[in-house]
């Protein structure tokens, strides 16, 4: 059987994508290598309230906790307190994944979308050098699924972009290794995300607590994979958690591992082929949150599909339109963001220390990076030579 | 005897997919929802075993 598009990954991004392919016509089949949508969950579930505005999830089984605000702990415990307003744009909500893929699931299926389970992509099909497909492995078997149009959202360990010879593979340095413990019994009384900076809390990257609804919370740490050690990341969060008197009668119900690129995205369109999501490394670079730019892309890339259907024209050219639309979107959002991420990691605690000091008592109203940095570049002007290039960027994107 | 290459604990493995992004031969791929190394592949190069959190991947003489 022939479809229009095959869809390779059933997480955020393939749903979107195909749901808003179908609604525009397409015939999408997703192939999904794993025996449950959203399981096992891989991520912190964090998410910014921007989702209110998309209307792509129904009732409200997908929410965990709303969240008041965020706090930042900078290595001495300076704290940095951030509103709802300011801090929602990040961390707006707490999600159960598992609940929140497979609702997208469903909205996908209602569009008309087909969904292939325990099928895993082993390759790409082609004619020539034109792909025409994905050759697949659904248990012991293998099937060619044949498609005008194939869409890598196969995670950060993506292989379709590989495949299609678009360079997707990660240096150490532009990837987060992550692990978590969802810990009941905790004593979070309030609905704020912490946030912990330092180089020996989490070297390039940071330890957080996200609650969870009554006295459950995420406990989760990021590190700078070319700044870790085998283990590091469950020995450092072990370590974060027996310290924490808030967990000191609170056991783990679930424990996960995790992996987010803090890279510059790819090149996202060829002639039969789009990337969406952490496959295109549609990551903000500071946070490690992707699942905005998912929804986000995976719209904008299905729309594009639906038009490239229509007109029966899977050219690179055609599907261009998706590329310039997420970079309208987002795309200078996460250059600048790669780029602060590049200048971070090069502040040792006691920068970290200062900077927090100088933002405890700033009034955080109408934030903007552009401002928030001149107003540290007044207090500490040798910080200008670092951030000189960021200022010209972030007044490119105009945030 | 060779360098040690790299091999992942099924038992330890919690399949979050780092190991494979990052390994430069394209060693790594999933069996079975675990990554799973390829010893033809691998060149001992040790960047898996270094940047899997929960200490899943460890290098063995063949």
């Amino acid at each position: 059987m022939k479809y229009d598009v095959v869809v390779v990954g059933a997480g955020p991004a393939g749903c979107v994508t195909a749901r808003f392919a179908a609604e525009n016509g397409a015939k999408v089949l997703i192939i999904e290598r794993r025996s449950e949508v959203g399981v096992p969950v891989l991520c912190g579930e964090g998410i910014s309230r921007k989702i209110d505005e998309w209307d792509m999830l129904e009732g409200d089984r997908w929410i965990a906790g709303r969240m008041d605000g965020a706090r930042i702990y900078s290595p001495d415990g300076t704290m940095v307190k951030l509103s709802a307003d300011l801090a929602g744009n990040e961390t707006g909500y707490v999600v159960y994944r598992d609940i929140f893929d497979q609702e997208l699931a469903r909205r996908a299926v209602k569009a008309g979308v087909k969904i292939m389970m325990n099928t895993m992509a082993i390759g790409l099909l082609k004619d020539n050098d034109k792909i025409t497909g994905v050759k697949a492995k659904q248990f012991d078997e293998e099937v060619d699924i044949e498609a005008d149009l194939v869409v890598g959202t196969d995670g950060v360990e993506s292989k379709i972009g590989q495949w299609a010879g678009i360079e997707t593979r990660l240096n150490p340095k532009d990837l987060e290794t992550c692990a978590q413990y969802t810990l009941t019994n905790v004593e979070c009384t309030d609905a704020y995300c912490d946030f912990y900076l330092g180089r020996e809390i989490a070297p390039g990257g940071y330890i957080w607590v996200f609650p969870k609804g009554k006295d459950t919370a995420n406990v989760g740490i990021g590190i700078l994979a070319s700044l870790s050690e085998s283990g590091m990341a469950k020995q450092l969060l072990d370590r974060f958690i027996a310290n924490d008197p808030r967990f000191k009668n609170s056991e783990p119900i679930r424990f996960l591992a995790g992996a987010a690129p803090v890279a510059n995205p790819v090149e996202t369109v060829r002639d039969n082929l789009i990337l969406v999501g952490d496959a295109a490394r549609h990551v903000d670079a500071i946070t490690g949150g992707g699942l905005t730019c998912c929804l986000e892309g995976g719209k904008i890339a299905g729309e594009t599909i639906g038009k490239a259907v229509e007109e029966q024209d899977f050219s690179k050219e055609m599907l261009s339109a998706y590329e310039t639309g997420w970079k309208e979107a987002f795309g200078k959002k996460l250059k600048r963001n790669y780029l602060v991420k590049e200048i971070m990691l090069d502040f040792d605690d006691k920068t970290l220390n200062m900077l927090a000091d100088s933002l405890k008592d700033y009034k955080f109203e109408g934030i903007s990076t552009l401002r928030l940095i001149k107003a540290l570049v007044l207090k500490h002007p040798t910080l200008l030579m670092k951030l000189r290039h960021l200022m010209k960027v972030s007044k490119e994107a105009k945030e | 005897m060779g360098k040690p290459k790299a091999k992942v604990d099924r038992e330890k493995c919690l399949a979050c997919g780092g190991c494979i992004s990052v390994c430069p031969q394209d060693a790594l791929s999933w069996y079975g929802s675990k990554a799973l190394v390829d010893d033809e592949k691998c060149i001992s190069c040790a960047i898996c075993i270094r940047i899997c959190p929960v200490g899943a991947i460890s290098g063995e003489v063949y």
